[in-house]
C-alpha cells in the first residue's frame, strides 16, 4: 500500500519517542539518587522542575498516537505496537514522578544521619532499580521476551532488599520524620521497580499478543 | 554495591489473561476439501471453512483470491459457468448441495444473496420485493402487504419508502436500492444471506447504514460476507476468513484474526503490507 511507508515512520517515530523518554527516565533517577547521596538540594529543585519537561514529552506521545491511530487505523501488531508506546510512555511518566517524589522525601527530612546510616542499604536498592531500568530500555528496544520475563526475578529480589529495609527502620532509634522519610525513598524506589515490570509485561504483549502477569 | 543477579535463560512458565470460552453454535454450512477449476485454472484449493447460525462470516483477501468464487459455490451459483468443475463437499444443514439429488431451486430460496451492485428488478418498490413471495404462489394481497412491510422493516428501509411503493425502484438512490435488494431477499425467508461487497458501490453513510443491518440481521440469519474493506470485516463479523490465492490461509474468530493472527501472511495483509 501507498500509505505503508509513512506509516512505517511514523511507528518507529513513537518507538524513538519512547526510547528517548526512557533515557530521561533513567537520568533523572540517578541523578536524583546522586544529588541525595551529594546532598546537593539546588540540584533536587532543579530536577523537581525537569519534571514538567517530562510530562510534557509524555503528552506529545499520547498526541502522536492517537494522530496515528485515527488516520491509520492500525490493527494487529500495528495497533499492539501504538497501545504499548501510550501503556510505556504512562509507566515512564510515573515513573518519573516517583523520582521526584524521592527528592521531596529527601528535602523534608529534618537531618541526613539515618540516610547516611542506611545508605548502604538504599544503594542496593538504587543500584538494583537501576538494572531493572536499563534492562527493560534494553528488552523494549530489541522486544526481547527473555529479559522482559527475567526483569520480574528482579523486582522479587528488590521487594525483599525493601521489606528488610523498612523493618531494620522501625526498630531504629531516628526520629520518626526521618525514618518515615527513608522509608519513602525506598517505597518509591520498589515502585519504579514494579513499573519495570508492568513494561516488561507490555513488552511480552507486544511480541505476543497476550497479556502476562509477571508480578 | 551488589546488584541483583539475572537468572539467565531462565524459563517462565506464563498464563495469558483473559481468555474467555465460547459458547458453541451449529453449523449451518460446513465445507471440506473444495477444489474449483475455471477451464484449466485452479481457483480454489482444499478449501475447509464453517459457517455457524446466527453469526457473520467475513471473507476477506486480495483481488483474485477466490472469495466471490467461493460465496458463489454455496448455492452453486458458480455453476452458471459452463467451464467449472467443482470437487469436494458442502454440507447446508447436513446435505451435501453438491450431491446430484439436491434441489437446487430449494437451496436458493433457503440461501439468499446481495451483490456489489443493487439490482432492483423495473419494477416499483412493492413489487421488488413481493416477487419472490409471489413466485411462491402466495396471491392473498393482504398477505403480500404483509410481507412486503415485514421485510422492508428488516432490512431498515420501510420510513424511506412507505410512501412510495409503487415508485420505480430505479428512482432510490444507491444505499436504498441496496437494502431494498436486502428486503427482497428477506421477503422469502432465508436461513442464510450471502453478501458479495454489499457495500463497496455506497458511500459512507449507506454503508454504515448497511453494517448496522447486517448486525441486526444476524439475531435470525446466518450471513457471510465478502468485503474489501477491512475495518468493515472487524466491525460486524464474528469469525473472518483470510483468502489468498485460492486458499484459506486463516479462519478464526474475528478479534484474534485482527488483533493477533497465527499466521504471517495474515498479518501483512491485514496491516497492509501486500494487497
Amino acid at each position: 500500500m501507498m500509505i505503508r511507508n509513512t506509516f512505517m515512520t511514523e511507528l518507529e517515530q513513537l518507538k524513538q519517542d519512547i526510547t528517548a523518554l526512557g533515557k530521561d527516565i533513567q537520568q533523572a533517577f540517578h541523578s536524583v539518587y546522586d544529588a541525595m547521596a551529594e546532598n546537593c538540594v539546588p540540584a533536587l529543585k532543579d530536577l523537581i522542575d525537569a519534571d514538567d519537561a517530562i510530562n510534557a514529552k509524555e503528552l506529545e506521545i499520547n498526541e502522536q498516537a492517537t494522530l496515528v491511530i485515527a488516520k491509520q487505523q492500525p490493527v494487529a501488531s500495528d495497533l499492539r505496537h501504538i497501545i504499548v508506546c501510550l501503556k510505556i510512555s504512562s509507566d515512564l511518566e510515573r515513573m518519573g514522578d516517583l523520582s521526584v517524589d524521592m527528592a521531596k522525601a529527601y528535602m523534608h527530612m529534618s537531618s541526613r544521619e539515618a540516610f547516611l546510616a542506611y545508605k548502604e542499604d538504599l544503594d542496593k536498592i538504587q543500584a538494583s532499580v537501576t538494572v531493572m531500568i536499563d534492562r527493560v530500555l534494553e528488552a523494549y528496544a530489541s522486544l526481547d521476551v527473555l529479559k522482559a520475563q527475567q526483569i520480574a526475578g528482579m523486582d522479587d529480589e528488590i521487594d525483599r532488599a525493601y521489606g528488610e529495609l523498612v523493618k531494620a527502620l522501625f526498630k531504629s532509634d531516628y526520629s520518626a520524620d526521618q525514618t518515615a522519610q527513608l522509608a519513602f525513598i525506598a517505597r518509591y524506589m520498589e515502585r519504579i521497580g514494579d513499573y519495570c515490570t508492568n513494561i516488561a509485561e507490555w513488552i511480552i504483549y507486544e511480541v505476543n499478543g497476550k497479556r502476562f502477569d509477571l508480578n | 554495591m551488589s546488584q541483583v543477579s539475572v537468572k539467565q535463560n531462565a524459563k517462565v512458565e506464563l498464563q495469558p489473561q483473559g481468555e474467555k470460552a465460547e459458547a458453541k453454535k451449529e453449523i449451518v454450512y460446513s465445507t471440506e476439501k473444495v477444489n474449483l477449476w475455471y477451464g484449466k485454472t485452479h481457483a480454489l484449493h482444499d478449501i475447509e471453512l464453517d459457517q455457524r447460525e446466527q453469526e457473520v462470516t467475513a471473507i476477506i483477501g486480495p483481488s483474485g483470491c477466490g472469495k466471490s468464487t467461493y460465496i458463489k459455490t454455496l448455492n452453486r451459483m458458480v455453476e452458471m459457468n459452463p467451464d467449472v468443475k467443482v470437487t469436494g463437499k458442502i454440507y447446508y444443514r447436513g446435505q451435501n448441495i453438491y450431491d446430484r439429488r439436491f434441489p437446487v431451486e430449494e437451496l436458493r430460496t433457503r440461501v439468499g444473496m446481495v451483490f456489489q451492485k443493487p439490482n432492483p428488478f423495473p419494477k416499483s418498490v412493492f413489487d421488488n420485493v413481493a416477487y419472490g413471495p409471489k413466485i411462491h404462489g402466495i396471491r392473498d394481497k393482504k398477505l403480500l402487504e404483509q410481507i412486503v412491510e415485514e421485510s422492508l422493516k428488516g432490512a431498515a428501509i420501510w420510513d424511506e419508502v412507505k410512501d412510495r411503493l409503487q415508485e420505480n425502484a430505479f428512482g432510490l438512490s444507491g444505499g436504498q436500492q441496496q437494502r431494498l435488494c436486502i428486503a427482497r431477499c428477506l421477503a422469502v425467508e432465508p436461513d442464510v444471506i450471502l453478501m458479495d461487497e454489499p457495500t463497496s458501490a455506497l458511500d459512507p453513510k449507506s454503508t454504515l447504514k448497511v453494517e448496522e443491518l447486517v448486525q441486526e440481521l444476524k439475531a435470525k440469519y446466518s450471513i457471510m460476507i465478502v468485503t474489501h474493506n477491512m475495518q468493515q470485516a472487524a466491525r460486524i463479523s464474528d469469525r473472518t476468513a483470510f483468502f489468498l490465492n485460492g486458499e484459506v490461509v486463516e479462519f478464526d474468530k474475528t478479534d484474534t484474526i485482527f488483533s493477533n493472527p497465527n499466521d504471517s501472511r495474515t498479518e501483512d495483509y491485514i496491516t497492509g503490507r501486500f494487497g
